[in-house]
């Protein structure tokens, strides 16, 4: 009898558990929420918001649609939009002076207007504050900072620097601006959780899961009056939650149950999703669904301080030995932009580079022994659409398209041209075709990648690593946990992940991603990094960097001083520099439609950069239950 | 009986926690990830612009801030006078969180997870593993030894996905992630509770299925050494009860080695259920320990694992302390 009335009670309480769902959960209504993948995973501090200290990971709604900076770069449009600024910076004759004015009429979400003194007070709260993010580089530039009226903040820098503002200028990150009234409540800034947080952006924090996994927020009924609102208009969804549901599987089942509207997937779970969801799409409704102009670079990068690695001609044949075509392939089955020229493949730099390279890069030429041989294949991206087209998959036509999709080219599949490199720096090879070092001990590499399988670090690094075994080379890609420690101390050969470091992607300048390899920032092995992980420099760079400097960031100069570092670059090969970053991404239309597209690429597609609210407004709701 | 039984035992005790909490600082500090290496990498990778002209003197500053100049002894002695005033320090991956709030936000998921679910299956494996030793021939019995010896092989992932994608996905009656759903309010009324059980509903029943067959085994394996005992074959021939054989003689005596594994899993609570957690997005100890020692969070590293020191450790003591009142032999030893 007692036996009966446990086995009563356990099913009572789990049927009431099952019940419950349907009576339990008070959430917005789902037709007017957008739900959204946390990127980076669950978050470790989910109840602190001040992410002007330098630990607070930002991935949780804050900086999408809470916090505004004075610009922000969108790497689709090549447009560097005045967010709370309200034009761009205005620097003196010797760059000593920055004036920044501000847009008028944007207020806080808590009511207070938005002003001079908020920006004033960030930045001297920054100098004071050890911890904050910008408190170095703040001290290192600014002598002082000033309101001359309600509107308008001037800065006067320690040293002539062109491009200081872009400390604030938003690319996934930047010194976004705090809320003074806020934050001079304080007692100490730097532990101050900011919870719930106030912004100028047109969404306030609802409620957070104290275990990291989703945040909600809710559309201002003062919308018009932040930034987002005077430039794109009302956002389109009441409610945003961001959620971490786990991996790609995960998300892949959320999605199919339409309980995820936009999610970062791996190649294999976006198939899964547009198989099940006839709702869902990827960046590109047909082939190769992902997005592939992103403004970071990929591939491998060489510690061009250690053995062989250390000679350009053995980075070339290393190069030369790859066949970009199979790479693609194996890797991403055929979805990537290349990238040649250690920028990323990107719309505005098609316009200001890459149109312009592309004459020079047919025509380059590498002599050995006295022979002449032009490496580059122009005709790549046409074979990867033939490719495509062969596996069935529609691709556009058009040159311009296939361009759009594929990248410009990269080094033609040439074994013969690296062998004779390799043997004309005393390589042998022996009868097994097992390549062997100068010094007559077999040829081994190791190519350290993140552990992440889904990133480019990691994929690169194993399909890389093949090809090289197939040219003879004892090679093997090593994931580790390890890498930042690895590479900080120049303790590796090669490693997957970004040869150059990531430009702004909007406006002309490339200074963000190239003066890491100024010599200035050189360290001998054993210390720890500075500039690029390759701690490769060219003595000429040097001198194109400092005339950037000397230059307004906006002049068009930069662009052939950037082409310049470009070719030198080209010449160095400080490593592997294949595609743009592919972004495999599942966007399910049955509540929200009019996401930025491959065919409609209006704006930034990603929900975890800042862009995302600007995105709202053009979305669309589908109406339905 | 105090200086024979407790005196060794605490000077035991607090040997092991001085040993362990030393080694828990010293291991950290032998691997390869650097926290400040971790934290510039993770700065830039979450997009902030950092010249390289700041990048040294950020190290510089973040260093400081972490407590990580001065020498090895240097940092040991006042890793100890902090630990002595109940500080654990500041998290590096989350500056300047204290590792203890961190913990206290944590804790509480692992805890009412592991907790739930180690009694529900200790609990219930012990009792069918004595039932099987004490009515070997019962259809029960034997239907569960089938189930237990069944169920324990499955790899703890592919038994958690299964329930997962079962009762998640395919019949989407509990939630596929997070410990409580948003718009919950959250506070100790009925509503809550009930939106936190669902949640660790899945959590819990997955740990509770393949645990029960290694209670259930262990008790069968123990008892069944037991029946054979002279004194139970004499309480059988003295026509005692069977209840009464099987309470009182058979699974009082076999339930020790039962308790002293119960105490140290309840020790091992501190370290999290990492698989748990990841599969059922569930918050707890095991990511935190995870993400901690990836980020080279030393102080994070070290909080967690003091707790867990302290805990199996005070378990077991708390178990040898408890022995002579289960155990009339230790008692009269």
């Amino acid at each position: 009898m007692r036996l009966k009335s446990t086995v009563f009670v356990v099913i009572a309480t789990v049927l009431s558990l099952c019940l419950s769902s349907l009576v339990m959960a008070v959430e917005p209504p789902r037709n007017e929420t957008l739900i959204v993948d946390i990127l980076t995973g669950k978050v470790g501090n989910p109840g602190n918001f001040n992410f002007w200290a330098t630990w607070v990971g930002n991935d949780k709604g804050l900086q999408q649609l809470v916090i505004d900076p004075l610009w922000m770069a969108d790497y689709v449009t090549g447009e560097i939009i005045n967010v709370l600024a309200s034009e761009n910076p205005i620097y003196n004759e010797d760059f000593t002076q920055m004036t920044v004015n501000l847009r008028e009429g944007v207020y806080w979400n808590d009511g207070v207007e938005f002003t001079a003194d908020d920006v004033v007070y960030t930045v001297t709260l920054s100098m004071e504050t050890p911890g904050f993010g910008y408190h170095t580089q703040f001290n290192q530039n600014i002598a002082q900072v000033n309101k001359t009226g309600p509107y308008t903040v001037v800065f006067d820098l320690k040293e002539p620097n062109s491009r200081f503002h872009y400390q604030f200028l938003d690319r996934w990150g930047a010194c976004r601006i705090l809320p003074k009234h806020i934050f001079e409540t304080a007692e100490d800034p730097l532990s101050f959780q900011f919870n719930p947080p106030v912004g100028t952006g047109p969404y306030t924090l609802v409620e957070y899961d104290l275990g990291g996994y989703w945040f909600l927020y809710e559309l201002r009924e003062d919308w018009d009056r932040t930034a987002t609102g005077m430039l794109y208009g009302k956002p389109a969804p009441n409610y945003v939650k961001f959620i971490h549901y786990g991996d790609a599987s995960k998300k892949a089942m959320a999605q199919i149950s339409h309980e995820l509207d936009m999610a970062d997937l791996t190649p294999e779970s976006l198939q899964v999703v547009l198989s099940r969801n006839e709702y869902a799409r990827g960046f590109y409704e047909d082939f190769p669904w992902a997005e592939l102009l992103h403004p970071a670079v990929t591939g491998a990068a060489f510690n061009t301080l250690v053995e062989p690695f250390d000679n350009p001609e053995v980075r070339w044949a290393l190069n030369l030995a790859l066949d970009a075509k199979n790479l693609a392939l194996t890797a991403y089955d055929g979805a990537v932009a290349f990238s040649p020229a250690y920028i990323p493949a990107l719309l505005p730099y098609y316009e200001y580079y890459y149109e312009e390279l592309q004459p020079y890069l047919e025509d380059y030429t590498i002599e050995i022994d006295g022979e002449q041989y032009k490496p580059y294949n122009a005709n790549l991206p046409f074979e990867m659409a033939e490719e495509a087209r062969q596996r069935g998959y529609s691709v556009p036509e058009t040159e311009k398209e296939i361009r759009e999709m594929f990248g410009y080219g990269w080094w033609s599949h040439s074994p013969e041209l690296a062998e004779k490199l390799l043997l004309k720096n005393g390589f042998t090879r022996g009868r097994d075709g097992k390549w062997f070092l100068p010094d007559g001990t077999p040829w081994k590499i190791e190519i350290v990648s993140l552990t992440t399988s889904t990133n480019p670090s990691f994929k690169w690094a194993f399909a890389i690593a093949n090809q090289w075994a197939q040219f003879g080379i004892d090679c093997e890609a090593v994931p580790t946990e390890q890498v930042e420690s690895l590479t900080e101390n120049g303790d590796y050969q090669v490693v997957g992940g970004q040869p150059a470091a990531e430009p702004f992607g909007a406006g002309i300048d490339l200074y963000r991603g190239i003066n890491v390899f100024k010599s200035a920032y050189f360290k001998p092995l054993g210390e720890k990094l500075v500039g690029h992980q390759s701690r490769w420099f060219h003595e000429e760079i040097d001198v194109f960097i400092e005339k950037m400097e000397n230059n307004d960031y906006n002049d068009p100069e930069n662009i052939e001083l950037g082409m310049e570092v470009i070719k030198r670059l080209i010449d160095g090969q400080p490593g592997v520099s294949l595609a743009s970053f592919p972004g495999f991404m599942g966007l399910d239309t049955y509540y929200w439609t009019n996401y930025p597209s491959g065919e409609n690429p209006y704006g930034v597609p990603w929900y975890h950069w800042p862009n995302f609210k600007f995105m709202l407004p053009f979305l669309e709701p589908t109406g339905r239950e | 009986m105090f200086k024979k039984f407790f005196i060794p035992r605490l000077i035991q005790y607090f040997t092991v926690l001085f040993i362990g909490i030393t080694l828990v600082f010293v291991i950290p500090r032998l691997l390869p990830s650097d926290p400040v290496a971790t934290q510039l990498q993770r700065m830039t990778a979450q997009g902030q612009y950092l010249d390289p002209a700041a990048v040294e003197e950020l190290r510089e500053s973040l260093e400081e801030l972490y407590g990580l100049k001065g020498g090895m002894l240097q940092q040991y002695l006042s890793y100890w006078k902090r630990l002595f005033s109940g500080d654990l320090g500041p998290s590096f991956t989350q500056f300047p969180t204290p590792v203890i709030s961190l913990i206290k936000m944590s804790l509480p998921w692992t805890v009412g997870l592991l907790l739930a679910s180690l009694s529900i299956s200790w609990i219930i494996g012990t009792i069918l593993g004595g039932v099987k030793v004490s009515f070997p021939n019962s259809l029960v019995a034997r239907a569960m030894e089938l189930v237990a010896m069944g169920m324990r092989p499955i790899p703890y992932y592919i038994m958690a996905l299964v329930l997962l994608i079962l009762l998640s996905f395919i019949f989407p009656i509990f939630p596929m992630a997070g410990g409580y759903s948003v718009g919950s309010k959250v506070g100790l009324n009925m509503r809550f509770i009930k939106d936190l059980l669902r949640h660790a509903f899945l959590p819990i029943l997955s740990m509770v299925v393949l645990e029960i067959g290694g209670w259930f085994l262990q008790m069968r394996n123990v008892a069944s050494n037991l029946v054979e005992e002279d004194y139970v074959v004499y309480a059988e021939a003295s026509g005692l009860p069977k209840s009464k054989i099987v309470f009182r003689y058979i699974m009082r005596n076999a339930i020790i080695p039962q308790i002293t594994g119960l105490g140290l899993n309840i020790g091992f609570i501190f370290g999290g259920a990492l698989i748990t957690e990841i599969v059922f997005s569930y918050p707890g100890m095991g990511t935190l320990l995870y993400s901690a020692i990836l980020a080279g969070d030393y102080n994070l590293i070290m909080g967690i694992n003091i707790f867990s020191i302290v805990g199996v450790s005070t378990a077991m003591l708390i178990i040898d302390l408890l022995y002579p009142l289960l155990d009339p032999r230790v008692r009269y030893q």
